[in-house]
């Protein structure tokens, strides 16, 4: 089977292009794949399916929904809110009315009437205050054949947002753990946030958590890895904390093998954020791989982490009460860290193994080309051998049979 | 097995029936509408009377609805799974075959799924069945046959017990008889190859040192597990098999291949049996090895013999049914 494969590669800045760099040789070890060359818009001659990777961000992806657009095919949606995406692709472009259209087609009226608030600078952008209330998924779901999502979570919402064609749940692929030499960054307990630093990724909890931590445990670090968010002023922050030079050490972007340094050094792994764009996080697949206890938000994806791999923070009031709490459990019991870190491993292996990931996106793929043609010869089967004993489309008998049908996805 | 199952169940004090329908699996979608009719039977009453819990065994009869629908997993479609593309596989390159693979692949994740508890007659059984759905299935062997267990000593024979097919790999042992002339097998069972390995048998000039036995009833299987020196068994990546399970019961050692998949569970290289690569000249010398050292090919067997003796139908069924 041939596949046109559009998605942001590497040297690209992107955690969806590391994903593909991982993923695409095992893949290309199932399949006939061609990844298509950023900015191209038509796949390949001869192509069976074209695969189209999506996330929010408009400059990895507007040059990808731009292709689907043209030519229908399988998604995988790596978020679920596509607010900025959406804006990028119409506002960004000098477009207004694209936007106003696709906030109308999907909102209605009252989308139509707060995107020309937005254009007219009466109410902030809506991509940046309120995302998740407006996601746009539908700008990329009416193209798609067929969508490939990493959780329950963003399936759920994909059909209930009135997509009815397959979705399919394919978890991220984990990295495979070569010998990696921890970096150790101090002596004492260690917790690592890797990310962007931002208040999304609920980084004012984390440091105010990590300060509290600090007054009963002196001797634990915050490891901050990851680029800081423009107009985020962590200097600040850790001024006001007294989180200086004994309680924080500070990276800033780094490459793919310090990063791997860094966490395989720390004693926990924090990955909070909030709100979510139903995204998945290539750092806590890398922190299972590792067998690093988990602290998360309770949200999205994250709530289906197992109890056992991580500990899930609720957001709201007691946000960082729960948070310290968390912290300080993990930071004074090395057998709770060791246990969540084995089951870690497990699941790592268990669910998130690159081969089995790219059987699963094989098995995506196969189904969405000829799955049609299986539905309907079933559906003929089973429908000629009931005409045969007399049971026409309206019976009760018939009614009981698209039932079982629709019980073991047959016929769809 | 499921007949026994029943006679076992209907022993201990249980209602038990067997139902079967009839398995078509080609041409095209047949596979999927013929396992469709599964699905139809409703068995969660029968005679006005409830029935409690349901057994299913193999593809695709654990489609069936039933509210305690326990799976005793003996094999999925293979033909979908890991025997696709090979000789033996059933799927070819079109994408309607390709996509009519995967459906199958996606009835037993939601026929599987359903099932209240899930067992597996082999942990080979259990892994493929977790590489290919990410259900985890508990490692429950079914009891071997009844016969008349015993051992009247370690003769000069290797014995295949076994349905000839390519599948079954007896051809290894001839070609292994034809590297040592001292080694004389008995081959029992039939089978589609039966032609093809007594040809080889003839080209290698086996005569009278290999014994096409054929089918042979209970009695003679007995006797003749009772007086070989050893059991040969070595199919490629079998799910479980009994053999080996009945040469313990006979404490008979077991000769196999590390690449035979189940009977590995319980055929340990230097404790129950010998475990060589799958290479005649290997199992020539392995044969060798057992003819010299009969009071070790004993001692394997009776450490083999204590493996089987914990495979009874009174702790499988505790199970399946608890």
């Amino acid at each position: 089977m041939k596949v046109a494969y559009f998605s942001p590669m590497p040297p690209e800045r992107s955690g969806i292009a590391d994903y593909s760099a991982l993923l695409l040789p095992a893949l290309g070890d199932r399949l006939d794949v061609t990844v298509v060359k950023r900015g191209r818009k038509k796949a390949p001659r001869g192509t069976d399916v074209s695969l189209y990777h999506v996330g929010n961000n408009p400059d990895a992806h507007a040059w990808i929904v731009d292709a689907l657009h043209k030519e229908p095919g399988v998604v995988v949606l790596h978020d679920f809110v596509l607010h900025h995406l959406v804006a990028g692709m119409t506002v960004g472009r000098r477009n207004g009315h694209g936007y106003l259209d696709a906030m109308e087609r999907e909102y209605g009226v009252v989308g139509r009437l707060l995107a020309h608030g937005v254009l007219d600078k009466r109410i902030p952008p809506l991509w940046e205050s309120r995302p998740a209330d407006f996601p746009l998924a539908s700008f990329v779901l009416e193209h798609a054949t067929g969508v490939i999502v990493h959780s329950r979570t963003v399936s759920d919402l994909v059909r209930a947002s009135g997509f009815t064609r397959p979705i399919w749940v394919v978890p991220h692929p984990a990295w495979p753990v070569n010998q990696i030499a921890p970096a150790r960054i101090a002596t004492g307990p260690v917790i690592g946030c890797f990310g962007v630093v931002n208040a999304s990724k609920r980084i004012p909890e984390l440091l105010d958590a990590a300060a509290k931590v600090r007054e009963a445990h002196p001797d634990v670090t915050l490891l901050l890895v990851g680029p800081t968010s423009p107009g985020f002023d962590l200097e600040r922050r850790l001024q006001r904390l007294g989180l200086g030079e004994k309680g924080l050490v500070r990276e800033g972007w780094t490459d793919e093998a310090r990063l791997w340094e860094l966490m395989a050094g720390a004693d926990i792994a924090v990955n909070l954020r909030h709100p979510t764009m139903g995204e998945t996080s290539g750092s806590v697949i890398r922190a299972l791989s590792l067998g690093k206890p988990l602290v998360v938000s309770d949200v999205g994806w994250f709530s289906e982490l197992p109890g056992e791999v991580a500990l899930k923070i609720p957001t709201g009031n007691d946000e960082v009460v729960v948070l310290t709490a968390a912290l300080e459990l993990l930071v004074t019991r090395a057998d709770v860290r060791e246990a969540m870190g084995v089951a870690g491993v497990e699941l790592a292996r268990r669910e998130h193994d690159l081969g089995r990931v790219a059987e699963l996106y094989t098995s995506a793929l196969e189904e969405s080309v000829g799955g049609a043609a299986v539905a309907d010869s079933v559906l003929r089967e089973v429908s000629e051998a009931a005409a045969d004993v007399g049971i026409s489309g309206d019976a009760a008998e018939a009614r009981e049979i698209a039932r079982r049908l629709a019980e073991v996805d047959l016929g769809t | 097995m499921t007949d026994r199952l029943v006679d076992e169940l209907c022993a201990r004090g249980h209602e038990a029936e067997l139902v079967t329908v009839p398995f078509k699996w080609y041409p095209g979608t047949r596979v999927l509408s013929q396992a469709f009719l599964w699905r139809l039977l409703d068995l969660h009453e029968a005679d006005g009377r409830s029935i409690d819990v349901v057994v299913a065994t193999k593809f695709p009869s654990y489609l069936v609805r039933h509210h305690d629908k326990r799976v005793w997993l003996v094999h999925q479609f293979r033909q979908a799974y890991e025997l696709d593309r090979t000789d033996l596989g059933q799927f070819d390159d079109s994408s309607e075959e390709r996509a009519l693979r995967r459906k199958v692949q996606a009835l037993d994740r939601v026929a599987l799924g359903e099932a209240t508890r899930l067992f597996a007659i082999s942990q080979n059984v259990a892994d493929r069945l977790e590489r290919s759905t990410g259900l985890v299935a508990e490692y429950l062997p079914p009891p071997p046959q009844d016969l008349a267990y015993r051992c009247d000593g370690y003769g000069d024979f290797i014995l295949s017990v076994n349905r000839l097919d390519r599948a079954k790999r007896i051809d290894l042992l001839l070609e292994a008889a034809a590297l040592d002339s001292g080694l004389e097998v008995v081959i029992a069972g039939d089978g589609p190859d039966r032609e093809r390995l007594e040809q080889i048998a003839r080209d290698r000039g086996l005569d009278g040192r290999a014994r096409f036995a054929g089918r042979v009833s209970a009695e003679e299987l007995a006797d003749l597990y009772a007086r070989c020196l050893a059991v040969y068994y070595a199919p490629v990546d079998e799910d479980y098999g009994m053999v080996p399970l009945e040469a313990f019961l006979s404490e008979k050692p077991v000769l196999t291949t590390t690449d035979a998949g189940g009977p590995l569970e319980v055929v340990t290289h230097g404790t129950t049996g010998v475990v060589v690569s799958p290479d005649a000249g290997e199992l020539a010398r392995a044969a060798g090895w057992l003819r010299e050292h009969r009071d070790d090919a004993a001692a394997l067997g009776r450490a083999g013999q204590a493996v089987a003796a914990e495979v009874t139908w009174d702790r499988a069924i505790a199970r399946l049914l608890a």
